[in-house]
């Protein structure tokens, strides 16, 4: 089963470049972030280069610091790999929370129908329709001093019922396959049929769904930063770049600042955007072209 | 085993929109009965939409009729218990229409045969389930190493078709229920597909609910036939009465609809689609069910 799962994926991303090339800088990115505090460390030489004043302010980009420092004397270069780190991991956060949730909720709405299907479609299509944003802003105001876990459930719900929606249309196409009668016949109770039968057809999916709402969460709090409603406490590549713009940093000479956190965000946005459209092309035949396997 | 299968006033409708009364009855109040011995091939013929393949999931237990009850063993199949559901289960056994869309193409073939041997406890040992998962392959004609260990789209149809076969093989139900089972499958293959079943029945006491919209194979099994339109069974019989003496207007226009493969009797005039839907409503009485059931 494992074997076989893993086999699928090395096939899915050989059959796309766009896949693999998503794949490729996700995983550059992921490195950097898991290996951030090796890298502050290596930076700091010894002391923390992120505390106030460790260096002289607004240092220029050179040997020493290669983004230079900001308006506390901050080192940048460290800065940004620690913030991506935290980009990173809200996304990680949010993404598997609403992914979970939204599965489960796909599943039980899809496989069962009936009434129980028409509660849960009409509450996702209530919060779907709800304007997040300012509901965010809102809920930042409440919350000064909060955790970063704290904040990846926050964004995540809002972020499930896209996912909850799309999977549950393929459930609904799914059941009705004549493999589950199969499956029915042979004495298979439902829970298996989720699992065994349907789950595996739907794995593209929800990868879909990890990756959208991943992307969501980390955009969502990167748009609070940036305008200054961020929760605090968390430190993020939209705090950086939200420093800049108050501080005018881009006059100072100080551009990496603003330009190096909207470069990783453009890429992240990028490679996620390209992992989505790479699976949907392999799994949805009529986007491939006429090439068969 | 239990040895009789029975449908009592069966009726299932489904919610519909832009129809009269929001309904639409797919089967009307069918009764019939299917028993174990003697063995017998049991024919339902009807055009698409007729509900026979509504039936057959009603007889399956995967569809809960609106009205009237599906009998095992003088039971009612919705209200078993544990241990009579699973007989239930292991003694009915289908065959479904479409050879592809029966097999997740996420996993091997051998996986329904491997499922079989599990859910049903036919076999202690892996190796005692593979000589049994051997054995109904050969049975069905197909070598083992043939198709064990591939995809379902690396077979074609008439051999992923024999590996349902196989499986009912294994499970060696009184009762098969095959959806038309042969209606994508070409001639060479279908023939081949009949004979097997009906070695089933010889070899192995099977009986079978053969349900198709095609004569000619009717014909074939032999046996008894039952004719349905619009959800009502409008005739029964044995299969030579029905085909040389119908005297329902329906059961006509079907044999008619059989073409010949001869060059002198090449169909001259055509059939309009109305002209399926005038035949009830010209002769409401003929709707009517046959006075006596045939078994």
């Amino acid at each position: 089963m494992t074997m076989r799962i893993l086999t699928a994926v090395v096939r899915t991303i050989r059959n796309s470049r766009r896949l693999a090339a998503g794949l490729i800088i996700l995983g550059v990115m992921v490195l950097l972030a898991l290996f951030s505090p090796l890298i502050v460390n290596a930076i700091g030489n010894g002391k923390d280069p992120i505390e106030v004043a460790a260096y002289e302010k607004w240092l220029v980009p050179g040997p020493g610091h290669l983004l230079g420092t900001d308006q506390f004397g901050r080192d940048v270069f460290a800065m940004v790999m620690k913030a991506l780190s935290v980009s990173l991991q809200i996304g990680a956060i949010a993404g598997i929370i609403s992914t979970v949730v939204g599965v489960i909720v796909a599943f039980v709405a899809g496989y069962k129908g009936g009434w129980i299907d028409g509660i849960l479609s009409t509450f996702t299509g209530i919060l779907l329709v709800i304007p997040t944003f300012p509901l965010l802003i809102a809920l930042s105001a409440y919350a000064k001093n909060v955790t970063l876990f704290q904040v990846g459930v926050m964004i995540s719900i809002f972020a499930w019922p896209f996912a909850a929606k799309t999977i549950r249309s393929q459930v609904l196409s799914l059941r009705t396959r004549p493999y589950v009668d199969l499956a029915r016949v042979s004495k298979a109770r439902d829970l298996e049929i989720i699992v065994t039968e349907l789950l595996p057809n739907l794995l593209p999916f929800i990868g879909v769904g990890f990756a959208s709402s991943a992307l969501g969460a980390i955009f969502g709090l990167v748009g609070l930063e940036v305008i200054g409603l961020g929760p605090g406490g968390v430190v993020d590549l939209g705090q950086i770049i939200y420093n800049a713009i108050t501080t005018g940093a881009l006059t100072l000479g100080a551009w990496p600042m603003f330009v190096v956190p909207i470069v990783l965000l453009t890429l992240l946005f990028a490679a996620l955007n390209m992992v989505n459209i790479g699976l949907e092309e392999v799994y949805n035949p009529r986007l491939r072209g006429v090439a068969g396997e | 085993m239990k040895s009789e299968l029975e449908l009592r006033g069966v009726q299932q409708r489904f919610h519909a929109r832009g129809v009269a009364d929001g309904y639409i009855t797919a089967v009307d109040d069918v009764s019939f009965s299917l028993a174990a011995s003697p063995p017998q091939i049991i024919s339902l013929v009807g055009q698409s939409g007729s509900g026979k393949s509504t039936i057959a999931r009603n007889v399956l237990g995967l569809q809960k009729p609106t009205a009237g009850s599906v009998l095992y063993g003088g039971k009612d199949i919705f209200k078993l218990s544990r241990a009579e559901y699973d007989e239930y289960r292991r003694d009915v056994q289908p065959v479904f229409q479409d050879p592809y869309a029966i097999f997740n193409p996420f996993y091997r073939v051998d996986r329904v045969l491997w499922k079989a041997v599990q859910k049903f406890k036919l076999a202690s040992t892996r190796a005692a389930g593979l000589e049994l998962i051997e054995e109904s392959l050969r049975a069905v004609r197909l070598e083992p190493e043939n198709v064990l260990g591939r995809y379902p789209h690396q077979l074609s149809g008439g051999q992923r078709q024999r590996i349902m076969l196989a499986r009912v093989h294994m499970l060696r139900p009184s009762f098969i229920i095959a959806d038309e089972p042969v209606s994508m499958l070409d001639a060479q293959v279908r023939r081949h597909f009949l004979d097997i079943l009906l070695d089933f029945q010889t070899e192995h006491g099977m009986t079978t609910l053969f349900i198709t919209h095609d004569l000619s194979t009717v014909y074939y099994l032999g046996g008894e036939v039952m004719v349905i339109t619009k959800g009502q069974i409008v005739e029964r019989g044995p299969v030579s009465t029905v085909m040389h003496e119908p005297s329902h207007p329906y059961t006509k226009l079907l044999l008619d609809s059989i073409p010949q493969p001869d060059p002198d009797q090449r169909w001259t005039t055509r059939i309009a689609v109305d002209e399926l839907e005038r035949v009830d409503d010209a002769n409401p009485a003929d709707t009517m069910k046959p006075e006596a059931p045939i078994l």
